[in-house]
Protein backbone atom coordinates (compact mmCIF):
# COMPACT_ATOMS: atom_id res chain seq x y z
CA UNK A 1 0.00 0.00 0.00
CA UNK A 2 2.85 2.39 -0.39
CA UNK A 3 2.53 4.71 -3.61
CA UNK A 4 -0.79 5.63 -2.22
CA UNK A 5 -0.01 8.36 -0.16
CA UNK A 6 -0.52 6.72 3.19
CA UNK A 7 1.29 5.82 5.78
CA UNK A 8 1.43 3.35 8.90
CA UNK A 9 2.70 5.18 12.41
CA UNK A 10 3.25 2.71 15.30
CA UNK A 11 3.98 4.08 18.95
CA UNK A 12 5.37 1.60 21.17
CA UNK A 13 3.69 2.52 24.89
CA UNK A 14 6.82 1.69 26.85
CA UNK A 15 7.96 3.78 29.28
CA UNK A 16 11.04 1.75 29.19
CA UNK A 17 11.89 4.16 26.07
CA UNK A 18 13.91 2.46 23.44
CA UNK A 19 15.55 0.44 25.69
CA UNK A 20 12.48 -1.62 26.00
CA UNK A 21 11.24 -1.15 22.67
CA UNK A 22 14.10 -0.88 20.12
CA UNK A 23 14.75 -4.63 20.11
CA UNK A 24 11.01 -5.52 18.68
CA UNK A 25 11.29 -2.56 16.53
CA UNK A 26 14.73 -4.33 15.15
CA UNK A 27 13.10 -7.99 15.07
CA UNK A 28 10.16 -6.44 13.06
CA UNK A 29 12.40 -4.88 10.35
CA UNK A 30 9.94 -2.47 10.56
CA UNK A 31 10.01 0.08 8.06
CA UNK A 32 6.92 2.17 8.88
CA UNK A 33 7.29 5.58 11.51
CA UNK A 34 8.38 3.76 14.36
CA UNK A 35 7.45 6.18 18.43
CA UNK A 36 8.58 5.13 21.22
CA UNK A 37 6.15 6.70 23.15
CA UNK A 38 7.22 6.76 27.04
CA UNK A 39 4.13 8.30 27.89
CA UNK A 40 1.64 6.98 26.26
CA UNK A 41 0.57 10.44 24.37
CA UNK A 42 -0.97 8.21 22.02
CA UNK A 43 -3.27 6.46 23.65
CA UNK A 44 -4.16 9.32 26.60
CA UNK A 45 -4.82 11.70 22.90
CA UNK A 46 -7.08 8.99 21.69
CA UNK A 47 -8.92 6.96 24.46
CA UNK A 48 -6.78 3.75 24.27
CA UNK A 49 -7.18 0.97 26.76
CA UNK A 50 -5.26 -1.86 25.14
CA UNK A 51 -2.50 -2.64 22.19
CA UNK A 52 -2.66 -2.87 19.96
CA UNK A 53 -4.97 -0.21 18.72
CA UNK A 54 -5.39 1.97 15.68
CA UNK A 55 -6.84 4.90 14.53
CA UNK A 56 -7.18 5.97 10.68
CA UNK A 57 -7.11 9.12 9.83
CA UNK A 58 -8.03 10.94 6.74
CA UNK A 59 -5.80 13.35 4.67
CA UNK A 60 -7.48 16.48 6.29
CA UNK A 61 -7.08 14.99 9.86
CA UNK A 62 -10.21 14.11 10.40
CA UNK A 63 -10.69 10.62 12.21
CA UNK A 64 -12.22 7.98 10.25
CA UNK A 65 -12.60 4.71 12.60
CA UNK A 66 -11.69 5.49 16.21
CA UNK A 67 -10.23 2.75 18.73
CA UNK A 68 -10.43 -0.84 18.13
CA UNK A 69 -8.11 -3.93 18.00
CA UNK A 70 -5.34 -3.34 15.18
CA UNK A 71 -4.02 -6.75 14.19
CA UNK A 72 -2.81 -8.24 10.95
CA UNK A 73 -2.97 -11.95 11.45
CA UNK A 74 -6.54 -13.83 12.96
CA UNK A 75 -5.29 -16.22 15.68
CA UNK A 76 -7.08 -17.71 18.80
CA UNK A 77 -4.99 -18.02 21.72
CA UNK A 78 -6.42 -19.68 24.82
CA UNK A 79 -5.19 -18.76 28.63
CA UNK A 80 -6.66 -20.93 31.22
CA UNK A 81 -10.94 -21.70 30.74
CA UNK A 82 -10.78 -18.55 28.28
CA UNK A 83 -9.27 -17.79 25.20
CA UNK A 84 -8.59 -14.27 22.84
CA UNK A 85 -9.42 -14.33 19.24
CA UNK A 86 -7.51 -11.32 17.14
CA UNK A 87 -9.66 -10.19 13.86
CA UNK A 88 -6.23 -9.16 11.79
CA UNK A 89 -7.39 -10.32 8.46
CA UNK A 90 -10.59 -8.05 8.15
CA UNK A 91 -9.16 -5.49 9.91
CA UNK A 92 -6.31 -5.53 7.44
CA UNK A 93 -8.83 -6.04 4.65
CA UNK A 94 -10.68 -3.31 5.96
CA UNK A 95 -8.14 -0.88 6.25
CA UNK A 96 -7.02 -1.65 2.19
CA UNK A 97 -10.27 -0.99 1.17
CA UNK A 98 -10.27 2.87 2.97
CA UNK A 99 -7.11 3.36 1.66
CA UNK A 100 -7.67 3.02 -1.90
CA UNK A 101 -11.23 4.15 -2.01
CA UNK A 102 -11.40 6.93 0.99
CA UNK A 103 -14.82 8.28 2.12
CA UNK A 104 -16.53 5.87 -0.95
CA UNK A 105 -15.38 3.24 1.30
CA UNK A 106 -18.00 1.08 3.26
CA UNK A 107 -15.38 1.40 6.01
CA UNK A 108 -15.33 4.74 6.81
CA UNK A 109 -17.80 5.59 9.41
CA UNK A 110 -20.42 7.84 9.38
CA UNK A 111 -20.83 11.05 11.89
CA UNK A 112 -23.60 9.15 13.22
CA UNK A 113 -21.34 5.97 13.94
CA UNK A 114 -18.72 7.92 15.07
CA UNK A 115 -20.68 9.33 17.87
CA UNK A 116 -21.63 6.37 18.83
CA UNK A 117 -18.33 4.97 19.61
CA UNK A 118 -16.86 7.72 21.08
CA UNK A 119 -17.80 9.43 24.16
CA UNK A 120 -16.45 12.25 26.55
CA UNK A 121 -14.10 10.27 29.40
CA UNK A 122 -15.97 10.52 32.78
CA UNK A 123 -14.57 12.10 35.34
CA UNK A 124 -13.20 9.22 36.91
CA UNK A 125 -11.23 8.53 33.42
CA UNK A 126 -10.09 11.56 33.24
CA UNK A 127 -8.33 11.45 36.83
CA UNK A 128 -6.90 8.59 35.80
CA UNK A 129 -5.10 9.63 32.84
CA UNK A 130 -3.73 12.90 35.17
CA UNK A 131 -2.84 10.15 37.44
CA UNK A 132 -0.82 7.90 35.07
CA UNK A 133 0.91 10.95 33.54
CA UNK A 134 1.81 11.90 37.35
CA UNK A 135 3.51 8.26 37.17
CA UNK A 136 5.31 8.52 34.39
CA UNK A 137 7.11 11.59 35.93
CA UNK A 138 7.92 10.35 39.37
CA UNK A 139 9.21 6.92 37.53
CA UNK A 140 11.35 9.01 34.82
CA UNK A 141 12.45 11.38 38.11
CA UNK A 142 13.58 7.88 40.09
CA UNK A 143 10.74 8.57 42.58
CA UNK A 144 9.67 4.88 42.31
CA UNK A 145 7.12 4.75 45.30
CA UNK A 146 5.44 8.06 44.48
CA UNK A 147 5.21 6.11 40.99
CA UNK A 148 3.68 2.96 42.78
CA UNK A 149 0.98 5.40 44.26
CA UNK A 150 0.34 6.70 41.16
CA UNK A 151 0.20 3.81 39.25
CA UNK A 152 -2.39 2.39 41.53
CA UNK A 153 -4.60 5.57 41.64
CA UNK A 154 -4.69 5.24 37.64
CA UNK A 155 -5.76 1.38 37.89
CA UNK A 156 -8.13 1.81 40.76
CA UNK A 157 -9.69 4.73 38.61
CA UNK A 158 -10.17 3.07 35.47
CA UNK A 159 -9.88 -0.78 35.85
CA UNK A 160 -10.78 -1.32 32.27
CA UNK A 161 -7.43 0.20 31.20
CA UNK A 162 -5.23 -2.15 30.70
CA UNK A 163 -1.87 -0.03 29.27
CA UNK A 164 -1.85 1.49 33.04
CA UNK A 165 -1.77 -2.22 34.49
CA UNK A 166 0.38 -4.09 32.00
CA UNK A 167 2.76 -1.07 31.90
CA UNK A 168 3.20 -0.99 35.96
CA UNK A 169 3.47 -4.95 35.99
CA UNK A 170 6.57 -4.62 33.41
CA UNK A 171 8.76 -3.52 36.06
CA UNK A 172 8.34 -6.79 37.98
CA UNK A 173 8.70 -8.95 35.49
CA UNK A 174 8.34 -11.83 37.18
CA UNK A 175 5.37 -11.44 38.70
CA UNK A 176 3.34 -9.99 35.06
CA UNK A 177 2.40 -12.99 33.75
CA UNK A 178 0.41 -14.17 37.06
CA UNK A 179 -0.79 -10.57 37.54
CA UNK A 180 -1.91 -10.66 34.17
CA UNK A 181 -3.93 -14.29 34.36
CA UNK A 182 -5.97 -13.44 37.57
CA UNK A 183 -6.76 -9.75 35.90
CA UNK A 184 -7.63 -11.54 32.42
CA UNK A 185 -9.73 -14.56 34.26
CA UNK A 186 -11.55 -12.09 36.49
CA UNK A 187 -12.59 -10.29 33.19
CA UNK A 188 -16.81 -10.17 32.54
CA UNK A 189 -16.09 -9.09 29.15
CA UNK A 190 -14.22 -9.11 25.97
CA UNK A 191 -10.46 -8.52 26.16
CA UNK A 192 -10.86 -7.16 22.61
CA UNK A 193 -13.74 -5.73 21.65
CA UNK A 194 -15.21 -7.75 18.65
CA UNK A 195 -14.75 -5.73 15.12
CA UNK A 196 -17.82 -3.75 14.46
CA UNK A 197 -16.65 -4.18 10.74
CA UNK A 198 -19.27 -5.01 7.94
CA UNK A 199 -17.86 -7.83 5.98
CA UNK A 200 -15.04 -6.99 3.08
CA UNK A 201 -16.41 -6.83 -0.23
CA UNK A 202 -16.13 -9.69 -2.21
CA UNK A 203 -14.06 -9.14 -5.85
CA UNK A 204 -17.14 -8.12 -8.41
CA UNK A 205 -16.77 -11.07 -10.93
CA UNK A 206 -14.97 -10.56 -14.13
CA UNK A 207 -17.89 -9.77 -16.91
CA UNK A 208 -17.81 -12.59 -19.38
CA UNK A 209 -16.47 -11.48 -22.75
CA UNK A 210 -19.34 -9.90 -24.87
CA UNK A 211 -20.16 -12.14 -27.71
CA UNK A 212 -18.74 -10.76 -31.05
CA UNK A 213 -21.78 -9.49 -33.16
CA UNK B 1 6.76 26.26 12.26
CA UNK B 2 4.26 24.03 14.71
CA UNK B 3 2.79 26.06 18.17
CA UNK B 4 4.57 23.71 19.89
CA UNK B 5 8.44 24.17 18.63
CA UNK B 6 7.37 27.72 18.76
CA UNK B 7 7.24 27.67 22.06
CA UNK B 8 10.10 25.46 22.90
CA UNK B 9 12.45 28.21 21.54
CA UNK B 10 10.91 31.06 22.02
CA UNK B 11 10.04 30.45 25.69
CA UNK B 12 13.11 31.30 27.99
CA UNK B 13 12.22 28.69 30.51
CA UNK B 14 12.42 24.98 29.77
CA UNK B 15 9.57 23.17 27.80
CA UNK B 16 10.20 19.64 26.81
CA UNK B 17 7.88 17.37 26.60
CA UNK B 18 6.83 14.85 29.47
CA UNK B 19 10.20 12.32 28.85
CA UNK B 20 11.05 9.54 31.76
CA UNK B 21 14.54 11.52 32.06
CA UNK B 22 12.45 14.90 32.91
CA UNK B 23 13.06 16.71 36.23
CA UNK B 24 12.50 19.81 37.44
CA UNK B 25 15.43 22.53 36.86
CA UNK B 26 15.69 22.94 40.67
CA UNK B 27 14.72 21.91 43.85
CA UNK B 28 12.42 24.61 44.42
CA UNK B 29 10.86 24.72 40.93
CA UNK B 30 7.28 23.52 39.78
CA UNK B 31 6.66 21.65 37.38
CA UNK B 32 3.02 21.06 35.61
CA UNK B 33 2.21 18.23 33.30
CA UNK B 34 -0.74 18.70 30.54
CA UNK B 35 -1.41 16.55 28.00
CA UNK B 36 2.07 15.84 26.58
CA UNK B 37 4.03 18.64 27.82
CA UNK B 38 6.14 19.05 30.89
CA UNK B 39 6.40 22.78 31.89
CA UNK B 40 9.04 23.45 34.62
CA UNK B 41 7.95 26.83 35.99
CA UNK B 42 10.69 28.75 38.22
CA UNK B 43 8.67 31.14 39.74
CA UNK B 44 4.90 30.62 41.30
CA UNK B 45 3.00 32.98 43.55
CA UNK B 46 4.55 32.40 47.13
CA UNK B 47 2.50 31.80 49.78
CA UNK B 48 -0.60 30.59 47.54
CA UNK B 49 -2.67 28.03 49.68
CA UNK B 50 -1.30 24.53 49.48
CA UNK B 51 -3.97 23.56 47.27
CA UNK B 52 -3.29 26.14 45.02
CA UNK B 53 -1.11 26.66 41.96
CA UNK B 54 -0.89 30.20 40.96
CA UNK B 55 1.15 30.84 38.28
CA UNK B 56 2.51 33.86 36.00
CA UNK B 57 -0.06 34.85 33.40
CA UNK B 58 2.52 35.02 30.81
CA UNK B 59 3.19 31.46 31.20
CA UNK B 60 -0.06 30.34 30.46
CA UNK B 61 0.47 29.84 27.20
CA UNK B 62 3.44 27.57 27.24
CA UNK B 63 1.30 25.35 29.62
CA UNK B 64 -1.63 24.84 27.91
CA UNK B 65 -2.00 27.06 25.19
CA UNK B 66 -4.78 29.67 26.66
CA UNK B 67 -3.38 33.43 26.84
CA UNK B 68 -5.25 35.87 29.29
CA UNK B 69 -7.10 38.22 28.10
CA UNK B 70 -9.51 41.08 28.73
CA UNK B 71 -12.92 38.84 28.11
CA UNK B 72 -11.03 35.75 29.82
CA UNK B 73 -8.56 32.68 28.95
CA UNK B 74 -8.56 31.84 25.19
CA UNK B 75 -7.06 29.34 22.95
CA UNK B 76 -8.29 29.42 19.64
CA UNK B 77 -11.83 30.30 19.66
CA UNK B 78 -12.68 29.11 22.66
CA UNK B 79 -12.53 32.03 25.84
CA UNK B 80 -13.67 31.17 29.23
CA UNK B 81 -14.60 33.89 31.39
CA UNK B 82 -12.08 34.49 34.17
CA UNK B 83 -13.51 36.08 37.65
CA UNK B 84 -11.21 38.59 38.75
CA UNK B 85 -10.42 36.82 41.69
CA UNK B 86 -8.48 34.42 39.70
CA UNK B 87 -5.86 37.24 38.76
CA UNK B 88 -3.84 39.32 40.78
CA UNK B 89 -1.40 41.16 39.52
CA UNK B 90 0.72 39.02 37.63
CA UNK B 91 -0.70 35.53 38.86
CA UNK B 92 -3.50 33.46 37.60
CA UNK B 93 -4.96 30.78 39.30
CA UNK B 94 -4.21 27.49 37.48
CA UNK B 95 -6.00 25.84 39.78
CA UNK B 96 -9.12 27.85 39.86
CA UNK B 97 -9.16 27.86 36.24
CA UNK B 98 -9.04 24.02 35.67
CA UNK B 99 -11.99 23.92 38.32
CA UNK B 100 -13.88 26.22 36.16
CA UNK B 101 -12.71 24.53 33.13
CA UNK B 102 -13.95 20.99 34.59
CA UNK B 103 -10.31 19.98 34.31
CA UNK B 104 -8.88 17.28 36.46
CA UNK B 105 -6.13 18.36 39.02
CA UNK B 106 -3.51 15.67 40.63
CA UNK B 107 -0.88 17.10 42.84
CA UNK B 108 2.34 15.48 44.51
CA UNK B 109 5.10 17.29 45.55
CA UNK B 110 6.22 20.08 43.71
CA UNK B 111 4.32 18.54 40.63
CA UNK B 112 0.78 19.15 39.15
CA UNK B 113 -0.95 17.07 36.36
CA UNK B 114 -3.97 18.43 34.68
CA UNK B 115 -6.25 16.57 32.98
CA UNK B 116 -8.09 17.36 29.54
CA UNK B 117 -9.80 20.39 29.42
CA UNK B 118 -13.32 18.88 28.35
CA UNK B 119 -14.70 22.07 26.32
CA UNK B 120 -11.44 21.59 24.26
CA UNK B 121 -11.83 17.96 23.57
CA UNK B 122 -15.07 18.69 21.29
CA UNK B 123 -13.09 19.14 18.16
CA UNK B 124 -12.91 14.84 18.39
CA UNK B 125 -15.91 14.38 19.78
CA UNK B 126 -17.88 16.35 17.61
CA UNK B 127 -16.08 17.26 14.70
CA UNK B 128 -13.54 13.97 14.28
CA UNK B 129 -10.74 15.95 14.53
CA UNK B 130 -7.88 13.80 15.36
CA UNK B 131 -6.22 14.98 19.11
CA UNK B 132 -2.61 16.29 17.68
CA UNK B 133 0.38 14.18 20.17
CA UNK B 134 4.01 14.67 19.64
CA UNK B 135 6.10 11.79 20.66
CA UNK B 136 9.89 11.13 19.56
CA UNK B 137 11.02 8.69 16.91
CA UNK B 138 13.90 6.33 18.06
CA UNK B 139 16.79 8.72 16.67
CA UNK B 140 14.67 11.31 20.08
CA UNK B 141 13.39 13.23 16.63
CA UNK B 142 9.76 14.94 17.98
CA UNK B 143 7.10 13.30 15.66
CA UNK B 144 3.99 15.73 15.88
CA UNK B 145 0.68 13.73 13.77
CA UNK B 146 0.16 17.02 11.76
CA UNK B 147 3.35 16.20 10.19
CA UNK B 148 1.18 14.04 8.03
CA UNK B 149 -1.43 16.25 7.19
CA UNK B 150 -2.21 15.40 3.42
CA UNK B 151 -1.76 11.48 4.02
CA UNK B 152 -3.92 8.93 5.07
CA UNK B 153 -2.80 7.72 8.05
CA UNK B 154 -3.02 4.43 10.33
CA UNK B 155 -1.74 4.96 13.83
CA UNK B 156 -1.58 2.40 15.89
CA UNK B 157 0.05 1.53 19.61
CA UNK B 158 1.80 -1.77 20.70
CA UNK B 159 4.20 -2.27 23.84
CA UNK B 160 6.95 -4.93 24.32
CA UNK B 161 5.12 -5.82 27.70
Amino acid sequence: MKDQNFIVIAAAQDTGGEAAAGKWYDQAKATYITLVDSQHAVSSAFQFVNVPTGVWIDERGRVVRPAEPAWTTNQTMKFGAKSISTEGEEYVAGLRDWVKNGDRSVFALSDQEFARRVKPRSSAEMEADASFKLAVYFYGAGAKELAAKYWHRAQQLNPDDWNYARQEWSFTPAEAGKNWMEKFQKLDQAYYPKLDMPAPAKEAPKEPPKPQL
Amino acid sequence: MNRRDFVALSSGAAVSLALPNARAASAGATTVLFGDRSVTLDKTRPGAPPNELWVRAADLPRINDFTVKPQGACREDVCIPIPKELKNGEWFNLTGFARRAGETVVNEENVWSFGEIPIMGGKYLNNRQAPDFAAPDRTGKIVHLSDFRGKKVLLFTWASW
